[in-house]
C-alpha cells in the first residue's frame, strides 16, 4: 500500500468509528472542512505511526499542521521517503 | 494481559504500585534510571507466579528526547499499553528564596515535564486502541501547603491541571485519566523528617497514623481495574484523614 492509501483509509476508518461524516477526500481540501475534529486528527497521527512507523510531528521541527488532504499526504511522504 | 507502566517503580510507593499491579494480573514494566535491590527482589519473587508479570526498564525520566523511541520500543516489544502510573518524581525540599534556580527547573522538569512528555507518546498508542488508563501521582501538598515545599507543591497541583483537562480530552475514547494524592508516606522521599515531625503530621490526621505504600498502590489498582471505570478527572486522597 501506498502512503497515500494508508492515509486515506485511516482518515475512512476514524471517521466510521467516530461518527463522523466525511467531505469527499480530494487532495485541496482543507482539513478543517474533512468532517474529522481535532480528536479524530490525534487518533489518525496514532493510527499512521503504526501504519508508517513515523510520526512527522516528532521527527522535524517543522510543528505546522498542515492544512489540505494533500500536504498532509506530502508531510507523510515526505518523512516516510 | 494488559501492559502497565510504573515509572519511578524502584522504589517507595512505585514499586509498591509496580508489585501490586503484577500481582493482580498485570504485565508490568516498572520504569527507572536504574533497577535497585527491592525491585529485582520483586521480580525474582513474581518469577513462576500464575499472577502477571513484572520487569525492569532504564529510562532516565529527565531525557525528554529519548521518550518517543523508548514508547515505540515498549508497543514493539509487548502491545499496547493499556496503562500509564506517572509516579517518578523529587521532592526537594527548600526555601523559595534560597532555592537554586537549577534545583526548581530540575524538580519542574522531572515532575511536570517528564509525566506530560510521556503520557503524550503512550495516550496517542491507547486513543489508537480506544482504551487506557492514566493515573497520576499528586500529593496532599497540592493543596494545603507545607513549609519549604512551595516548588513541590506547584508541580503537584500542577499534575492535577493535567489530570482533568486531559481527562476532557480523551474521556470520549474510552481512557480514564486520574490522580492520586497521597499523604505523607514513608519512603525515602520523606527521610528528611524527624520522628518528631512525623508523629506530629500522624497525630494531626483523623486515623492517627501515616498512610503506608500499600494503600497508594491499591488506589492505583482500583482505579486501572473495571472497578475504575466511571471515574475520570477525579482526585483521590490517601492520607489517613490528614486533611480531613
Amino acid at each position: 500500500m501506498t502512503t497515500r492509501s494508508i492515509i486515506i483509509s485511516q482518515i475512512q476508518q476514524v471517521a466510521a468509528e467516530q461518527k463522523k461524516t466525511l467531505a469527499p477526500l480530494t487532495d485541496d481540501l482543507s482539513l478543517l472542512d474533512s468532517g474529522l475534529d481535532s480528536l479524530c486528527f490525534a487518533i489518525l497521527v496514532a493510527r499512521l505511526e503504526d501504519a508508517i512507523g513515523v510520526d512527522p510531528f516528532t521527527a522535524s521541527a517543522e510543528v505546522k499542521f498542515p492544512n489540505t488532504i494533500g500536504e498532509l499526504i506530502a508531510f507523510y511522504e515526505h518523512v516516510a521517503a | 494481559m494488559d501492559n502497565v507502566i510504573v515509572t519511578g517503580a524502584s522504589r517507595g510507593i512505585g514499586l509498591a504500585i509496580a508489585r501490586k499491579l503484577a500481582s493482580s494480573g498485570y504485565d508490568v514494566t516498572a520504569v527507572a534510571r536504574r533497577t535497585s535491590d527491592e525491585l529485582e527482589a520483586a521480580i525474582a519473587a513474581g518469577k513462576g507466579q500464575a499472577a502477571g508479570a513484572l520487569r525492569f526498564a532504564a529510562l532516565d525520566l529527565a531525557q525528554i528526547e529519548a521518550m518517543p523511541e523508548f514508547v515505540r520500543q515498549a508497543r514493539r516489544d509487548r502491545g499496547p499499553i493499556y496503562g500509564l502510573v506517572n509516579n517518578a518524581g523529587i521532592g526537594t525540599e527548600g526555601l523559595l528564596a534560597t532555592m537554586p534556580n537549577s534545583q526548581i527547573e530540575a524538580l519542574l522538569r522531572l515532575n511536570n515535564l517528564s509525566p506530560i512528555v510521556l503520557t503524550k507518546y503512550v495516550v496517542r498508542g491507547m486513543m489508537a486502541e480506544g482504551r487506557g488508563r492514566v493515573v497520576n501521582l499528586s500529593s496532599i501538598i497540592a493543596s494545603t501547603g507545607y513549609n519549604a515545599l512551595s516548588v513541590y507543591g506547584a508541580s503537584k497541583a500542577a499534575m492535577i491541571g493535567f489530570t482533568k483537562s486531559l481527562a476532557r480530552e480523551v474521556g470520549r475514547l474510552g481512557i480514564t485519566v486520574n490522580a492520586i494524592a497521597p499523604g505523607f508516606i514513608d519512603t525515602e522521599m520523606t527521610r528528611g523528617l524527624d520522628d518528631a515531625q512525623r508523629k506530629r503530621i500522624a497525630d494531626r490526621s483523623a486515623l492517627r497514623r501515616l498512610a503506608e505504600a500499600g494503600d497508594i498502590a491499591d488506589m492505583a489498582a482500583f482505579l486501572i481495574g473495571e472497578t475504575g471505570r466511571n471515574i475520570t478527572g477525579a482526585v483521590m486522597t490517601v492520607d489517613a484523614g490528614s486533611t480531613a
